[in-house]
């Protein structure tokens, strides 16, 4: 069956319900899924940030300090870190006031990967191309 | 892409459906989705039955408020779970949760 | 026939969407299409045995041995469950724990896929 692609649409905000979170953990287990699957199946997800879901995502939270929690800030980077394609909707970070400058990288964890800020319809590219869309 | 969105709410709390393109879209009003097929607000129907042209509601979930399926919009195709299904498998290839 | 897998986040007692998941689930396997469910979030509570069925709330345990019987594919997230305080072996027998690739895996195979978000 080869690869399949599945797009991960978040568009709840991160810290009130679970959901959000739940979205990003299960999109990094695609590092693991490989153990269950044939030899050459593959799952690759897009994580995507739309509506109310871009919030949340500044650099420097307290989670763990504050609730003994990850932060979604730690999520992120492990997602970088993992090689996950993670966007953010640009249209909605500017209706929120949100600067990418916020956004955190993974650089210092040897990360390659970095959150790119796109046009709606770039996410609604990769809803199009994935064989199933998943909406968190 | 066939795109159908299960609605389960009468209040919408964002712009998401809206932004999705409307020539292959489908929408499944469940649970209080089905508000939007049989009542009216302010007097005007649900603005939701324009967006999409393949509407569907659950019978069960109209039933069990009370309703009968004769009540729903004439835009609107009633189905049980087998009919669901069907939609799903038939008439949709990707599907959406709201 | 088809393959359908279900997400399952809400949880049994609260949210009518559980119930849903469930009898989507039946109606699809009664059809002959084979049915995968993966419970995660509040959902992976429903999974405990010996649950005691008072009208006023949706039944779990009862439907999910149901589904199970007539072969339908049931797991649930084990971090998600015991971080409700569910041990392994305290829950239903014949539903799967697992991590969240089993998800995934199911996904990889499956001709529809329905990711019903919780809260």
């Amino acid at each position: 069956m080869g690869d399949v692609k599945l797009s991960f649409v978040v568009h709840k905000p991160q810290y009130k319900g679970e959901t959000s979170r739940l979205a990003i953990t299960h999109a990094i287990a695609y590092q693991t899924v490989e153990i269950l699957l044939d030899d050459g199946d593959t799952v690759t997800p897009t994580l995507c940030f739309i509506g109310e879901g871009v919030l949340g995502f500044d650099k420097d939270q307290k989670a763990m300090d504050l609730y003994g929690i990850t932060s979604t800030e730690a999520h992120l980077k492990n997602c970088l870190l993992v090689d996950l394609n993670v966007m953010m909707c640009k249209e909605d970070m500017e209706k929120y006031g949100i600067s990418e400058d916020v956004l955190p990288d993974a650089d210092e964890m040897g990360a390659d990967m970095k959150v790119q800020v796109v046009p709606y319809a770039e996410i609604e590219k990769t809803m199009e191309e994935a064989q199933h869309v998943l909406f968190f | 892409m066939k795109l159908a969105v299960f609605v389960s709410d009468l209040t919408l709390t964002n712009d998401i459906l809206s932004r999705l393109k409307k020539d292959n879209l489908g929408i499944i009003l469940v649970q209080n989705g089905v508000y939007h097929a049989t009542n009216k607000v302010d007097g005007k129907t649900s603005a939701l039955l324009d967006q999409a042209p393949k509407i569907y509601a659950l019978s069960e979930d109209i039933q069990i408020r009370g309703m009968k399926d004769s009540d729903v919009d004439s835009r609107v195709k009633v189905v049980d779970y087998g009919g669901l299904v069907d939609v799903i498998f038939n008439e949709f290839d990707k599907l959406a949760w709201f | 026939m088809g393959t359908l897998t279900i997400g399952c986040f809400p949880g049994l007692v609260g949210s009518m969407a559980y119930d849903f998941s469930l009898k989507l689930a039946e109606a699809a396997v009664d059809k002959g299409h084979k049915v995968n469910i993966w419970f995660s979030g509040n959902a992976t509570g429903s999974v405990k045995a010996n649950q005691k069925h008072l009208k006023d709330y949706s039944t779990g345990e009862k439907y999910i041995k149901t589904l199970l019987e007539k072969g339908v594919e049931i797991c649930t997230c084990e971090a998600c469950t015991v971080a409700r305080g569910v041990k392994k072996d305290e829950g239903i027998e014949g539903v799967q724990w697992n991590a969240m690739h089993w998800y995934l895996a199911k996904i990889h195979g499956s001709d529809r896929v329905l990711q019903i978000g919780g809260e």
